[in-house]
C-alpha cells in the first residue's frame, strides 16, 4: 500500500461535511463540533419560532449532547490508529491493517448499521402509529421541523451504528490478535504501548455505550424504542469490555524474551541518584503482563528510586559452557513504589504479586519469615519488603553476542 | 592492598559483573560483562565495544557502579555478593601504534588476565578492532552474605578508610 493509498481515515459522513465550507475550513474534530453546535442553534430557534415545548427542546438538545460526547469517543479512533507502529510479527500486522480496512474501508461499510437502525425507526416512527412525533413535536407538525428532526435522528442512528460496527470489529480484532498472539515465535509481537491503544478505544467504545443512557428520558412513552436503546447500550458496553478484557491478555513481550522473563530466577536492578549509580541484585515475579520485584524497606536502592524513579532492570541467563546461547533482556524506564496508600485501589494487583512470590520462592518466603532475622528482612509484606512495578519504557535484548532492540 | 578475603573470593571466582552506568538525564543502564580484578592495582577491568552505549554514558557520567553475585535460587541465606562503586577511566582510543607505552602495556596485562580467565569462551580471539578497555577505580565496596551486610570506602591511593 503505497502513501496516497492509505488516505486519510475517514467515515463517509465526516467526509461529505468535510467538503462543505465552512467546515472543510477548520480541522476536523472541530468541524463536527461546530456542526453539532449549529444544529443546536438551528433547534433552539425552530423551537421558538414554532412555539415547541420546552420538555421538546430538551429532548433536542440531550440528542445533541449524545451527538457530541459519542462523536469525540469516536473520533479518537483514526488519529490513535494512525500513529500505529506495525506490530513485529506479519500475521499481527496483517490483521490490524485487515481491522483499519475494514474500519475505514472505501466502500463505506460503516454507514450501513446506522441505515439499518435508521430506516427501520424512521418508518416505525411515522407509519406505526406511535405517538412520539406528536410527544415531541405537537399535532400537524411544520414539514421544517420534521426534517430537522429527520436529520437529528439520522445523526444519532448513523452514531449509534458506527458504535454497533466498531464494538464488533474491535471484538473480532481482539479475538483474533490473541490467538495469533499464541503463535508467536522469537520476537514476534505487537508493542506495549499499541495493546494499550488498542484497549484505551476499546474503553472509550464501552464509555460510548454508557452514554446511550441519556437518550432513554426521550423515548420513555415508547416501550419498544426504550427497549431498544437498552439493548444497544448492552451490547456496546459488554462487547467493549469483553474485547478490552482480551487485549489485557495479549503478553507484550514477544516470546524469546517473555520466556526468559519467565523462568529466570533473579534479575539485577541499577539505579542513579545524581550521576551516582548503585546496581543489585533482586527476586522479582512476572504475571504474565506486570514485572514486579521486592525490596527491603532499608534498602538503599529503595531510597535513591524514592528520588529518581528511573532504573535499568536486567534480567539473564548466565551460562559459562556455552555463552553464545547466553540470554539477556535490559528494561530502562520507570519504577512504581507500592505503598500503604495503594492499598485501596490495587490491593489485588498487591496480593496477586505476593501470591506469585510465595508461589515462585517458596524457600525464601520460608526463611523471610523467620523472627530472628534483622527487621528489614522479615517478609512482611508492605510494613518491611517493598513492592515495586518495572514500567519499561525500553528493551533491549542480548542473544549470544547479538544485541536487539525491542519496542515496547 | 588487600580486601578482606570474601570480597576477594568473589571478585576472583565469578565469570560474570553487571555494569551499571548512567546518562546525564539520571537514566540508569545495565549489561552483563567479563571482568577482570586486579589486586595489585586494586582494579576492575572489562572490555566494550566503543560504540556501546555504556561507553557513551561514560563519556558523559564517569560513576559506575558494577556488581558481582552469587545467586542461590533456593536459599537466600546463600547469596553472596560484592557492589563496588567508582569512577570509570577509558583507555585510550586511539589506533594501537599511537598508544603510549604504558596503555599498551596495560592492554597487554589486561588482555592476558582475560585470556588465561575466560579461555574457556574467548580462545584465542583477539581483542576486536572497537574494543576498549575500561578500567574501575574502586571508591566504595559493598559485601553481603544472606542478611548481612559489610561496606568498605576507599581513598584515592586505594587505602581503605572504614
Amino acid at each position: 500500500m503505497d502513501k496516497s493509498e492509505k488516505k486519510e481515515m475517514k467515515w463517509i459522513y465526516e467526509e461529505i461535511v468535510g467538503r462543505i465550507p465552512p467546515f472543510s475550513l477548520i480541522s476536523y474534530k472541530y468541524s463536527i463540533l461546530l456542526q453539532l453546535f449549529l444544529l443546536l442553534v438551528i433547534g433552539i430557534f425552530l423551537g421558538f419560532v414554532f412555539g415547541i415545548k420546552q420538555i421538546s427542546m430538551l429532548y433536542g438538545s440531550l440528542a445533541i449532547l449524545v451527538a457530541v460526547s459519542w462523536s469525540l469517543l469516536i473520533l479518537q479512533l483514526a488519529p490513535t490508529l494512525r500513529k500505529f507502529r506495525a506490530p513485529l510479527s506479519k500475521d499481527e500486522n496483517d490483521l490490524l491493517e485487515r481491522y483499519k480496512d475494514i474500519l475505514f474501508n472505501r466502500n463505506h461499510y460503516e454507514a450501513v448499521p446506522g441505515l439499518v437502525i435508521f430506516i427501520p425507526f424512521m418508518f416505525y416512527l411515522f407509519y406505526q402509529g406511535t405517538d412520539l412525533l406528536e410527544m415531541w413535536l405537537g399535532k400537524e407538525p411544520n414539514i421544517i421541523l420534521i426534517l430537522f428532526v429527520s436529520l437529528l435522528i439520522w445523526d444519532i442512528c448513523y452514531r449509534m451504528g458506527l458504535g454497533v460496527w466498531t464494538s464488533i470489529l474491535a471484538l473480532w480484532r481482539s479475538i483474533r490478535l490473541k490467538r495469533l498472539a499464541e503463535k508467536r515465535t522469537e520476537l514476534e509481537h505487537t508493542p506495549y504501548t499499541e495493546l494499550r491503544y488498542l484497549q484505551k478505544l476499546d474503553i472509550n467504545n464501552v464509555f460510548f455505550g454508557i452514554i446511550s443512557l441519556l437518550l432513554l428520558p426521550i423515548f420513555k412513552t415508547d416501550e419498544l424504542l426504550f427497549t431498544v436503546i437498552l439493548v444497544f447500550m448492552f451490547f456496546v458496553t459488554i462487547t467493549s469490555l469483553i474485547s478490552a478484557y482480551i487485549i489485557s491478555k495479549v503478553p507484550w513481550l514477544p516470546p524469546d524474551i517473555y520466556d526468559l522473563v519467565n523462568e529466570s530466577s533473579f534479575a539485577y536492578i541499577g539505579t542513579s541518584l545524581g550521576g551516582i549509580t548503585h546496581v543489585t541484585p533482586v527476586v522479582y515475579v512476572f504475571d504474565g503482563q506486570k514485572i514486579y520485584f521486592n525490596t527491603s524497606k532499608e534498602a538503599k536502592k529503595l531510597k535513591i528510586m524514592q528520588q529518581n524513579n528511573k532504573v535499568a532492570f536486567l534480567i539473564d541467563k548466565r551460562d559459562m559452557s556455552n555463552i553464545y546461547e547466553n540470554k539477556a533482556a535490559m528494561f530502562t524506564g520507570e519504577v512504581k513504589i507500592y505503598g500503604l496508600m495503594d492499598i485501596p485501589l490495587r490491593l489485588f494487583s498487591m496480593l496477586g504479586a505476593l501470591k506469585l512470590f510465595m508461589k515462585k520462592y517458596p524457600e525464601y518466603t520460608k526463611k523471610y519469615s523467620t523472627s530472628e532475622l534483622p527487621k528489614a528482612w522479615q517478609l512482611t509484606p508492605i510494613i518491611s519488603r517493598i513492592l515495586v512495578e518495572v514500567k519499561p519504557v525500553k528493551i533491549i535484548y542480548w542473544r549470544g553476542a547479538k544485541q536487539i532492540s525491542v519496542p515496547v | 592492598m588487600q580486601i578482606p578475603d570474601e570480597m576477594r573470593n568473589i571478585l576472583y571466582a565469578n565469570y560474570f559483573g553487571y555494569v551499571c552506568t548512567s546518562d546525564r538525564f539520571d537514566q540508569p543502564h545495565l549489561t552483563p560483562v567479563f571482568f577482570v580484578y586486579d589486586e595489585n592495582s586494586h582494579k576492575l577491568f572489562f572490555i566494550t565495544n566503543e560504540r556501546s552505549k555504556k561507553i557513551k554514558n561514560l563519556s558523559e557520567n564517569p560513576n559506575v557502579s558494577i556488581t558481582i553475585d552469587i545467586r542461590d535460587p533456593v536459599n537466600p541465606f546463600n547469596n553472596e555478593g560484592v557492589m563496588a562503586q567508582g569512577t570509570a577511566n577509558i583507555t585510550d582510543r586511539a589506533p594501537i601504534y599511537f598508544l603510549s607505552e604504558e596503555t599498551l602495556q596495560l592492554y597487554y596485562d589486561i588482555y592476558l588476565e582475560f585470556k588465561s580467565k575466560y579461555q574457556k569462551v574467548i580462545d584465542n580471539k583477539p581483542m576486536g578492532e572497537n574494543d576498549v578497555i575500561i578500567q574501575i577505580n574502586i571508591e566504595k565496596m559493598v559485601y553481603w552474605k544472606g542478611p548481612h551486610f559489610k561496606s568498605l570506602k576507599f581513598k584515592k591511593d586505594s587505602q581503605v578508610i572504614s
